[in-house]
């Protein structure tokens, strides 16, 4: 009975961190098109409900009515099992975040502000979000299409390019918290906003948002699904659903670095000074992550697209030996402050 | 002197190559962009919402050509043709003929415009001797149905009183206007000539 309870109350949790992000990623999508409509003198979706507010369910509503095509020669197994193994590493990583501060009690149950408090957080997120790269690959090489493949193996090369830097670009963070946990981490930052890694961190800072746009290949490193050059890259061949689910898994994806940038580097829920303490901390965190979101979004509306030698270059000539100089300094800052 | 001046060369280079790292370092570039971007978000959209709100067409538009009628509910028009001489790329058919009531006074008794061909240029109302022409503000011309683009007089007429209510009088009829212009001539002493010198 007991442990009935405790996998109901988990169940539910899960259910409802899943809802809650694929909501959040669906009006992305609409914070995406009117941002940057603003930013290019436009209006944005403006025909379904209220200035468009409706407009991500009628998308969400148009792609599970659509015709799924399988191409000829398509490995069908793998294309089928490809959009999904983008999508459940995208939305896995939410697991070990930390929403707020303070546990729900309700009828004599306990609901805590993540589902898990994993001690190798960070460690988790970024074994799942390597793995997402898998899936862009399989799904681009059994498409049977020269643009999915050449798209796949892009992105192949991107991720295994930025993954390192953002590795290590998260050391900094975990060294100065003596912790892996994205729970502690964020415990580690209180008391307002000169407590934030972001000012003792400020290079792996930089190192982080650079890398983890590559490595959700948005704009300016969307390579892998270059319009103008691979039709749409690796999900070229894909309609329907498994369109829609790796086109989920990029906002989830989007919204996972954004949390554990917040986490990392913005101090979580923490509030920026002592006495905003009255406003919910899971809205403070709810107002980085979109502020984040944003300057996402503004990128895109900025900056042009890289040439892939520039992208290569860019990763390996400038950010890894940044990211090694910035772990060395901290490392040995970090043990003589410990230590004397 | 040219030491110095190499090493004043040399200072602006050093310099140079400082702000070059500087602006690659801080992404100031990139910054600029942001900044740009950023203020593109104040400016008024430029999208018309067309269907919805409709734009305000100045006084000169040149949409379908229109037939005018009289303030007494009679058309202008005479049936003279002039516009079919006068239109470019020959889309106006005039069958001109005498009025069933009023004999000796001619009307076009068939007037075609064929729309599709129409590339208003407003000459046929420019050619027209009595006005009967006008340019109207309809521009919604799309149909499935394309005989309902070849329009006939009532159509333009109806057209006509829909984009331009307000008619003109009709003038007197020409030999009355030129008998009352006799009577006022003479009533100030025409001829004057002979008198003049006279006096």
């Amino acid at each position: 009975m007991d442990l009935a309870v405790t996998i109901l109350v988990i169940l539910v949790q899960i259910g409802l961190v899943m809802g809650i992000v694929l909501l959040n990623v669906a009006y992305l999508t609409y914070f995406e098109r009117k941002i940057l409509a603003d930013m290019q003198d436009r209006l944005g979706p403006m025909e379904v409900g209220f200035h468009g507010l409706l407009q991500p369910i009628a998308d969400g509503l148009k792609l599970f009515f659509k015709e799924d095509i399988v191409p000829t020669g398509a490995n069908k197994i793998i294309f089928t099992a490809a959009p999904i193994l983008v999508l459940i590493p995208a939305l896995i990583g939410f697991a070990v975040v930390p929403f707020g501060r303070d546990s729900l009690t309700l009828f004599g149950i306990e609901f805590r502000p993540f589902i898990t408090d994993l001690n190798i957080g960070v460690l988790y997120i970024l074994a799942f979000a390597s793995l997402g790269a898998y899936g862009i690959l399989l799904g681009g090489w059994a498409s049977n299409s020269k643009y999915a493949l050449l798209g796949g193996l892009r992105s192949a090369a991107q991720v295994i390019s930025y993954e390192l830097p953002l590795g290590l670009a998260l050391v900094g963070p975990i060294l100065l918290s003596e912790s892996l946990s994205l729970v502690k981490m964020t415990t580690a930052q209180g008391g307002g906003i000169w407590a934030w890694y972001i000012w003792v961190q400020p290079v792996a800072f930089v190192i982080y948002v650079i890398c983890a746009i590559a490595e959700t290949n948005r704009l300016p490193f969307d390579l892998p699904e270059a319009e103008s050059e691979l039709v749409a890259g690796f999900f070229t061949e894909y309609s329907g659903m498994r369109f829609s689910f790796f086109f989920l898994a990029e906002y989830a994806n989007m919204i996972l670095v954004s949390c554990v940038a917040t986490v990392a580097f913005l101090g979580g829920w923490q509030p920026p000074l002592p006495f905003l303490d009255f406003i919910p901390p899971l809205l403070w965190f709810l107002i980085k992550v979109y502020a984040f979101l944003f300057f996402y979004i503004w990128l895109r509306a900025t900056v042009p697209r890289l040439r892939f030698d520039q992208l290569m270059a860019f990763g390996w000539k400038i950010m890894l030996p940044l990211a090694l100089a910035n772990l060395l300094i901290t490392s040995t800052v970090v043990y003589f402050v410990r230590h004397a | 002197m040219p030491e110095s001046g190499r090493r004043v060369a040399t200072q602006t280079g050093l310099i140079v190559q400082w702000s070059k790292w500087v602006n690659t370092i801080f992404f100031v570039e990139i910054l600029k962009g942001l900044g740009l971007t950023f203020r593109h978000m104040f400016v008024r959209p430029i999208t018309e919402e067309y269907p919805k709100k409709k734009r305000d067409l100045p006084d000169g538009y040149r949409g379908v050509i229109v037939h005018l009628r009289y303030d007494d509910g009679s058309e202008k028009c005479v049936g003279c043709a002039l516009c079919e001489a006068a239109c470019p790329s020959h889309c106006i058919t005039v069958v001109s003929g005498e009025d069933p009531v009023l004999p000796q006074r001619r009307i076009a008794r068939q007037y075609i415009l064929d729309v599709t061909k129409c590339v208003f240029c407003g000459f046929c109302v420019q050619a027209c001797p009595v006005d009967a022409l006008a340019s109207s503000k309809e521009y919604e011309m799309a149909t499935t149905n394309k005989r309902s683009l070849i329009m006939d007089k009532e159509a333009m007429l109806t057209l006509g009183d829909k984009y331009f209510p307000q008619r003109s009088p009709r003038p007197a009829p020409y030999l009355e206007a030129r008998l009352a212009f006799f009577q006022s001539m003479k009533a100030r002493d025409f001829p004057m000539a002979g008198k003049e010198t006279a006096a």
